[in-house]
């Protein structure tokens, strides 16, 4: 496996080497994509970009949905980006925030709009805009993202209803505004640059009415793209925004088709109907025996900024016994999951970061190791010795390879006495299950919205609700107030140590989960595409700026 | 008072519908080669089924992380899956759940249906009615499709595969049962069988039910392949059984993203489902010719 | 005309008793659709706001009565997801399964018909048993095998037909109709076998041989037109299966079909799609089988004397 983890990073340094775009599997790929191509496009190709998604979008609207982001990244602009410098680490720039200032106590920002930036239709982008998709965002009954704008003064009572209005946003002038938080919050910058929070336009969300995010012509933003057409389950079109502020990208004319089927889509690549293929649809070892061969030289690897784990849910007997989970944390072979189900693309994590988020500890690396008689050793002490029956949950919809996961992990189990059965949930009842804290244990990936442990932690640990829907039940109520406390902290070194003390905390003391591992993300590379930079957390979805074609 | 029990046999004898059986079975093997054939590797494979234990090299799911996605070898005959586990024995085992799903759900559904079509074909009035319009309801409803259903209710598992599969086939058993049953229920026999106070469900049991059994052995045999291909549908769906039990349909399904890289993988699960499908076809279609009264003289 | 008449009316019940079916099958189900919908980021507030405006509050004997109104004026609802009227969604979609269906129907009949006349004048022959051979492989192997290897074979290593289906396209629904229409195939080449052998053996066929025209010449003439009568019954009750293929090859040809629809919904967990989808080809399925009938008639002189 040694061998051919060093092909992999060979053949990703050279595809790096020969398309000019730096790749590896811990620094992420890096190009300065996009800028300044525009000139050549003429020159080269017809500037289409081919690509293939395996199941259809439900929306273009952003606040309906946590997963359909690749519109929301095109279409429409955010105050600020994340993304990746020369050396790949993910640095937030301007967008249609100019400039900002943040006040002493970290409570009061005030922004400044970029100036002359107008929607696809023509209209101008004003500070209204801005309030109005928070106000949306928080407000909107249907709204999945919510969650994004709670720290802003006036969203708790704004989404309760007892008031109209989002105090914590004032808007100055046409160009000018201010949020003010509940509480100093060092990731909230970072999150504006989330998908959730781009920015939309009142005029045509209003007019759109239920339309909004389903009908292509009345769906618009600022953003280089513009939807022209959506059949369902068949594909999308989209093409350049006329009324573009920024620099004219590469890509021009965008193709994207819906093709259920992975041999289909595989087969699609290679007869040259696919500029990009997502190796996450391709099960790793058709990557390893096809694409590691004959398309070698083609390979980009990207970060991934996400933990794969396992949950183990405390309020179901055994499992609320630290000793129960500690055996189970020392009862996997994760070398064998990562090399086996995922031809070693990726790395072991022993904690709740993955490496290249802000708050990685190092120190927190390396303790946990495979060990089933010591598995057994803590079992029999808890009084288990004989083992139990558990259950390990998956989604109808999972993928091939997660289904795969989870039978070593039974097979793992059995090797300690644990009995446990592979249950399938469908996609609505997974959720339904999970959110009311009864879902047994499952195996889940996080990926980072934004970049900070704060994204992680206060996720499955922030307060009681938290940890009850994502079905984990953590008890330590002493650890979560430590875990929402943390987000006040100013002074950064400070704050990262706390983080790194509560995920020692959490993972090692308490053994709350069973970190896996984190991938990183393959994608190959058509012979019309020059250089591509993925996104810089690892999403399958990406700006199609970061695509430079012949 | 005549014995009712002598009078049974003595009418049964009359209509000749226990002469026939060994003469029958005798045709069968002379006319029709093929159905004998399919007859023999059906017993064969339920052999294979229920010995696999004894037969397979390896365990259903013995997992070995080195052995990955090895060719056909002395020790993997069809090689090794991408767990590493040994594709001949999880089609052996694979056999077990296989002709579950294919015969299970079939009897299930023989037995619905010839208590659905005995019912309808001898009662008669609004009991008849209603039943024959449900048995019309399943059977418009595409049977894939009706399975789904069941599947999205019940959510996906290996019980509600069972579940939903039964569902299926009972509404035509019905059709054939009531059919025959109207046209015994008014034969001078079975009149004198209740002239003589035989009760209703003894003439049931004893004069129709028997004449049913010819089309209902066709039926059968023609309810397992449809069932086994529609669980390999399922499965192809992501809501027939679920991994790590192990049926053929679903370990096709898990090869098929190699079948163009490692094609021996598929090969085996499919060509097993190819053979028990074909096997029941055929022994399907030599019982109709031989025992089905509406095609003697063929 | 009166028994046509009859005989429509009588699918009425059939029609009622589908959707009461798809009805109850589909509410059984626990758990809250509205709160499946919102998923994770909600308060139980706006559940219960959404569960109101949604209905789903109404008992389900109003929810049935509400549907069944909706659905006689083509109303199906609207789809959780996407929040279209399911109705418009089966309409874009149906095209896509009607050119699938008919082009597959072509290719079964002619493959079947083939093989049935071949194996019913050469039986036994080498090309009776390859015609025979062809025909049972679609009939046993899974669906999405031949779509696969088709697909493989025929598009990705000869480059002959598209991967996938295109939009306009008529080439590139070719693969997908044979998958699928190879599957029925089989069962009109036996049928078709069985019928000719039947007919050869009647009394007419006997005077045409007298009369001195050739056997093929029989065969063709006479003999296969009188056994078209049951093999054009089953195609039409072949569309109930078809519509059941279609869900697995519109999957691996990427055909935005019906059957699509339905998966689709189902890993939604759309409800109203996949009871609107159902429903719809629930009702094909009976308008086939009424088609069925009403030729059986047509093309029966005998059976048109007797209703």
């Amino acid at each position: 496996m040694k061998r051919l983890l060093s092909v992999a990073l060979s053949a990703a340094l050279l595809a790096g080497v020969l398309t000019g775009c730096g790749g590896g599997n811990t620094t992420g790929s890096s190009a300065s994509a996009g800028s300044g191509a525009s000139a050549e496009t003429a020159s080269g190709g017809d500037g289409t970009l081919r690509l293939a998604w395996a199941a259809d979008i439900q929306t273009m609207d952003v606040h309906k949905t946590t997963d359909n982001y690749m519109v929301p990244l095109n279409i429409f602009d955010r105050l600020f980006e994340i993304e990746n410098d020369e050396n790949g680490t993910p640095q937030l720039v301007n967008s249609l925030a100019a400039d900002y200032t943040v006040s002493e106590d970290g409570l009061t920002y005030d922004f400044t709009l970029q100036e002359g930036v107008t929607f696809s239709d023509g209209t101008p982008l004003t500070a209204n805009d801005v309030k109005y998709t928070f106000t949306r965002m928080i407000s909107l009954p249907e709204s999945v993202q919510s969650s994004m704008g709670s720290m802003i003064a006036g969203a708790a009572e704004l989404q309760a209803g007892t008031a109209q209005e989002l105090t914590g946003i004032t808007v100055t002038d046409e160009t000018h505004f201010t949020i003010t938080l509940t509480a100093p919050f060092a990731g909230f910058l970072y999150e504006l640059a989330t998908p959730a929070c781009s920015i939309m336009s009142e005029a045509n969300v209003t007019a759109a009415g239920d339309s909004f995010g389903l009908d292509p012509a009345q769906t618009i933003g600022s953003g280089p793209y513009v939807v022209t057409s959506w059949t369902r389950d068949s594909g999308m079109v989209l093409d350049l925004n006329p009324n573009y502020w920024g620099e004219t990208p590469d890509v021009t004319h965008v193709e994207i088709s819906v093709v259920p089927d992975a041999s289909t889509m595989s087969m699609m690549f290679q007869s040259g109907e696919l500029d990009i293929l997502d190796c996450d649809y391709i099960d790793s070892a058709v990557v390893d025996s096809t694409y590691r061969t004959q398309y070698a030289d083609q390979i980009v690897t990207g970060n991934r900024l996400a933990t794969t784990y396992l949950a183990l849910n405390e309020n179901i007997e055994p499992l609320g016994d630290v000793r129960v989970r500690k055996a189970i944390q020392m009862a996997i072979d994760r070398q064998t999951i990562l090399d086996s189900v995922y031809s070693g693309d990726g790395s072991l994590v022993d904690g709740i970061y993955p490496e290249g988020l802000i708050g990685y500890s190092a120190d927190n690396q390396g303790w946990l190791t495979y060990d089933p008689e010591g598995a057994k050793a803590l079992l029999a002490e808890a009084g288990y010795a004989d083992g139990f029956a558990m259950e390990l949950a998956s989604d109808s919809s999972a993928s091939a390879s997660v289904l795969l996961v989870l039978q070593i992990i039974q097979q793992n189990l059995t090797d300690v006495g644990i009995q446990a059965e592979i249950v399938s949930y469908d996609e609505a009842s997974w959720l339904d299950t999970r959110n009311s804290g009864e879902m047994n244990s499952f195996v889940a990936t996080w990926t980072a919205d934004y970049n900070d442990p704060d994204n992680f932690i206060y996720t499955f640990f922030g307060n009681a609700d938290n940890t009850r829907s994502r079905s984990l039940n953590y008890a330590n109520t002493e650890v979560m107030d430590r875990v929402a406390a943390a987000r006040e902290i100013t002074e950064e070194s400070a704050r990262l140590a706390e983080y790194a003390a509560l995920e020692k905390q959490i993972v090692q003391e308490d053994a709350a989960w069973v970190p896996l591992l984190c991938r990183t993300h393959l994608f190959v590379l058509g012979d019309r595409v020059v250089s591509y930079t993925p996104h810089w957390a690892g999403y399958s979805d990406f700006s199609f700026t970061a695509v430079d074609l012949v | 008072m005549a014995d009712p029990q002598t009078l049974n046999e003595t009418l049964q004898s009359q209509i000749g519908e226990q002469d026939g059986a060994r003469e029958k079975l005798l045709r069968l093997c002379r006319q029709n080669k093929l159905a004998v054939v399919s007859a023999v590797v059906i017993l064969l494979i339920l052999l294979m089924a229920v010995f696999a234990p004894l037969i397979a090299p390896y365990g259903e799911a013995e997992q070995d992380a080195l052995n990955r996605l090895q060719p056909p070898s002395a020790e993997h005959w069809f090689g090794t899956d991408e767990l590493g586990r040994d594709v001949f024995s999880r089609v052996l085992y694979g056999s077990r759940l296989s002709l579950a799903i294919g015969i299970l759900p079939s009897i299930v559904s023989l037995a619905i249906g010839i208590l659905a079509g005995l019912l309808a074909g001898y009662f008669g009035g609004w009991l008849d009615y209603i039943i024959m319009r449900i048995a019309d309801v399943m059977l418009s409803i595409p049977s894939l499709l009706l399975a789904m259903v069941v599947m999205y209710t019940l959510g996906s598992s290996t019980v509600n595969l069972f579940v939903a599969l039964s569902m299926v086939g009972w509404a035509s058993v019905a059709r054939v049962v009531r059919s025959q049953t109207l046209s015994i229920k008014e034969s001078e026999y079975v009149e004198a069988a209740r002239s003589i106070g035989v009760s209703r469900w003894t003439i049931m049991r004893r004069h129709i039910l028997p004449n049913c059994i010819p089309s209902l052995i066709v039926l059968f045999t023609l309810n397992v392949p449809s069932a086994i291909l529609s669980e390999s549908s399922l499965s192809f769906l992501g809501i027939g059984a679920q991994p790590p039990a192990a049926s053929w349909g679903l370990i096709v399904n898990q090869a098929k993203q190699f079948l163009f890289t490692q094609p021996w993988l598929c090969l085996a699960p499919c060509v097993a489902i190819m053979i028990v499908v074909l096997a029941f076809n055929f022994l399907g279609d030599g019982l109709r010719d031989v025992l089905d009264p509406y095609r003697k003289n063929q | 005309m009166k028994s046509v008449l009859k005989r429509i009316v009588g699918t009425i019940p059939v029609l009622i008793g589908v959707v009461l079916l798809i009805f109850i099958m589909l509410r059984i189900i626990p758990g809250n659709a509205a709160a499946v919908l919102l998923g994770e980021h909600v308060d139980q507030a706006t559940i219960d706001r959404l569960t109101q405006s949604m209905g789903l509050n109404d008992p389900v004997i109003v929810q049935f009565f509400k549907y069944i109104g909706n659905a006689l004026q083509g109303d199906l609802g609207e789809s959780y997801r996407y929040s279209r009227p399911v109705t418009e969604m089966i309409l874009e979609a149906f095209p896509y399964t009607v050119e699938l269906a008919l082009l597959a129907a072509l290719f079964a009949w002619v493959l079947g018909l083939a093989a049935g006349v071949v194996a019913a004048i050469r039986q036994n022959r080498l090309l009776d048993r390859l015609f025979m051979g062809a025909s049972l492989m679609g009939v046993s192997m899974p669906i999405f095998m031949t779509s696969l290897l088709l697909q493989y074979f025929l598009a990705f290593r000869l480059e002959w037909f598209p991967l996938t289906m295109e939009q306009g396209s008529l080439v590139s629904m070719v693969l997908p109709a044979i998958a699928l229409g190879w599957n029925s195939a089989g069962s009109v080449a036996r049928m078709t076998r069985s019928s000719l052998i039947e007919v050869m053996q009647a009394d007419y066929i006997d005077t045409a041989r007298a009369k001195g025209l050739g056997r093929r010449a029989v065969i063709l003439g006479h003999a296969l037109k009188n056994s078209m009568l049951p093999v054009i019954t089953m195609m039409a009750l072949q569309l109930s299966s078809m519509l059941s293929g279609a869900v697995i090859t519109e999957s691996v040809f990427a055909i935005p079909g019906i059957g699509r629809l339905a998966t689709t919904a189902i890993n939604n967990r759309d409800m109203p799609v996949l009871q609107g989808t159902v429903l719809f080809t629930t009702v094909l399925v009976i308008a086939g089988n009424l088609l069925a009938d009403l030729l059986y008639g047509v093309l029966d002189p005998r059976i048109r004397k007797e209703v």
